[in-house]
């Protein structure tokens, strides 16, 4: 595989954050490391996304929505000319309870690609906490080919 | 138990506040629900579609209510879960419904289907099992 060149790297890092809106934005999202091998993403601690009065059990829902989000960098980063993507299904198993108050990283690749398919694995754990994860994952994404890929379509969606 | 209770036992959970969403009609091995469309939810910031962790979060959330209505601390413990995305949801209301397939002593099996224009056109199915000990 190719290796992913710096500018293209902050391309992407920019489009992440040129969302203005959504679940991605409310997560924070920080990319930390992304290569062919794969992506790292660290999502900051936020008490909305707890179970608990004390706000420090997270709800399986956002390590789900988390997967899901960092697959779908994964396969933008591993794939090229795909116009947009959509999730055609996702298993979740809940490895231990995600009680912290730490950074979550969520480490994600796609280890099959197809002309219409990718297929994703990923895990989870608290920073600093890479021996015990805490969700591990699975998905399987239809492709669009196309032209106009992902990054223009928001950069332009962006700019009107 | 009556849904008053049970939208008070919702109304509790951060997020649960932050899906937006309340009970609408439950049973011993159902629940139904209804989660209002919010800006925070959106996947795709140029179709404006619900983000498909929201729609899998909400379908869990609606699960453990199904399972454990009347939680004291923290809603039922999920252990795992598989979601088919059918169709996109798109801005507005989405609905979801839980059957308890199986509930037993330690483990509950949990089917779940969610919709916006008719039950038959379905946005995402999905099962949930969860650790009642």
């Amino acid at each position: 595989m190719a290796e992913i060149s710096r500018e293209y790297m902050e391309q992407i890092a920019q489009m992440w954050n040129a969302r203005g809106k959504g679940l991605i934005t409310h997560m924070a999202l920080e990319i930390e490391n992304v290569s062919s091998e794969g992506v790292r993403v660290r999502m900051p601690f936020n008490p909305d996304f707890c179970v608990d009065k004390d706000q420090t059990l997270l709800h399986g829902g956002i390590l789900t929505a988390l997967l899901d989000s960092v697959f779908g960098l994964a396969n933008f980063v591993t794939i090229k000319g795909v116009s947009s993507m959509a999730t055609l299904d996702l298993r979740v198993d809940y490895l231990r309870a995600a009680r912290s108050r730490a950074d979550v990283i969520v480490s994600a690749h796609c280890f099959r690609k197809t002309r219409h398919i990718a297929f994703n694995a990923g895990n989870i754990w608290f920073d600093g906490h890479e021996d015990a994860e805490i969700a591990r994952g699975t998905a399987s994404f239809a492709l669009t080919r196309g032209d106009t890929s992902l990054l223009e379509a928001m950069t332009k969606g962006k700019a009107s | 138990m009556n849904l008053q209770t049970v939208n008070a036992n919702v109304a509790r959970v951060p997020f649960f506040r932050f899906l937006n969403f309340e009970v609408q009609s439950m049973d011993d091995f159902h629940a139904e629900a209804e989660m209002t469309f919010e800006a925070h939810h959106i996947g795709n910031p140029i179709m404006e579609h619900y983000h498909g962790g929201i729609i899998a979060s909400f379908m869990e959330a609606t699960a453990a209510i199904a399972v454990q209505p009347d939680f004291t601390e923290v809603p039922a413990k999920p252990i795992n879960l598989t979601v088919d995305y059918l169709r996109p949801g798109v801005k507005g209301p989405l609905y979801a419904r839980a059957n308890v397939t199986r509930k037993g002593k330690r483990i509950a099996s949990v089917s779940v289907i969610t919709w916006q224009t008719g039950r038959e056109k379905q946005v995402a199915e999905g099962l949930y099992h969860f650790l009642l000990v």
